[in-house]
């Protein structure tokens, strides 16, 4: 199907083995959109700083994991949990109508926004007939 | 069975996709229908001379965040639209929660109100509740009311 642009796993994967991850590990809720130029993605990682963030694409696989510090002093205790704090992970399968060289992302305020723009269609090129 | 088509041509899988996660989003946001909770869930914590009260709320913008005060009585609200000029039949896949919410809570009695202060750091709203130091217990003299 011509619209499966990114299709995302089913399971998160098991987190790599060069992450020291001693917590708990959360697949982060996502949006995609699209726009005139491609796809928009969007995932909540609360507590994500920028240089806490990895974002990798390996052939057409889009990773990210985000790791959490935990915004209240060390010696603070729990009194009352609602939620859990953990890390984020999650990964993407991207088609080949995904221009690879051109993804950017931002994360601001807990958010990550990964561009996805479309490849440009080359123009049609008219050849030259020769005749003998 | 041959299955004829006629008019516009459309997918009916990515259409019900689409509706389903509609669906869902929409039950599972603030009305806590299908976690039963309150949103957003927080969590409290302890120090020494303070309690600390978090909840997580990415891309919330600060300036639709409100955090009042009133009668012992602590109001957070706030709201998260989805992005702007993009109509809900762009999206592919909605799982972020989205919308205007609103939470009250109680806050214990040894609570110095005047100096709460809250940040907002990473997504992650954090309220520093002091608490009043140990008041002294005051005894109560309790005079003869009867006349005379």
């Amino acid at each position: 199907m011509s619209h499966e642009i990114v299709r995302t796993s089913e399971t998160a994967p098991p987190p790599p083995k060069e992450y020291p991850i001693d917590e708990v590990v959360f697949n982060p809720p996502i949006d995609i959109f699209e726009t005139a130029e491609g796809l928009v993605l969007q995932a909540d990682l609360p507590g994500v700083a920028t240089d806490s963030l990895e974002l990798q694409i390996q052939d057409n696989k889009l990773s990210l994991f985000g790791k959490v510090s935990l915004s209240v002093p060390s010696e603070a205790r729990l009194i009352h949990q609602e939620y859990q704090v953990g890390h984020f992970l999650r990964s993407f399968i991207l088609s080949d109508e995904v221009d690879h060289e051109r993804i950017s992302a931002k994360l601001n305020q807990g958010v990550l926004e990964v561009v996805l723009p479309r490849l440009s269609k080359p123009e049609p090129r008219r050849i030259q007939i020769q005749i003998d | 069975m041959p299955v004829f088509r006629w008019g516009h041509t459309w997918d009916p899988f990515r259409d019900l996709e689409r509706e389903v996660d509609q669906l869902l989003a929409k039950v599972s946001l603030f009305h806590g229908i299908r976690f039963g909770r309150q949103y957003p869930p927080i969590n409290v914590y302890e120090l020494d001379n303070e309690f600390l009260l978090t909840a997580e709320l990415p891309g919330t913008r600060p300036e639709d965040l409100e955090v009042l005060i009133s009668g012992g009585v602590l109001t957070i609200k706030g709201k998260r639209l989805g992005p702007e000029g993009i109509s809900d039949d762009r999206f592919r896949r909605q799982e972020r929660p989205r919308g205007v919410w609103q939470r009250s809570l109680t806050l214990p009695d040894h609570i110095q109100d005047e100096k709460l202060a809250a940040e907002f750091t990473n997504g992650v709203l954090c309220i520093r509740l002091p608490k009043a130091r140990a008041v002294a217990p005051r005894q109560i003299p309790v005079t003869n009311g009867n006349p005379g």
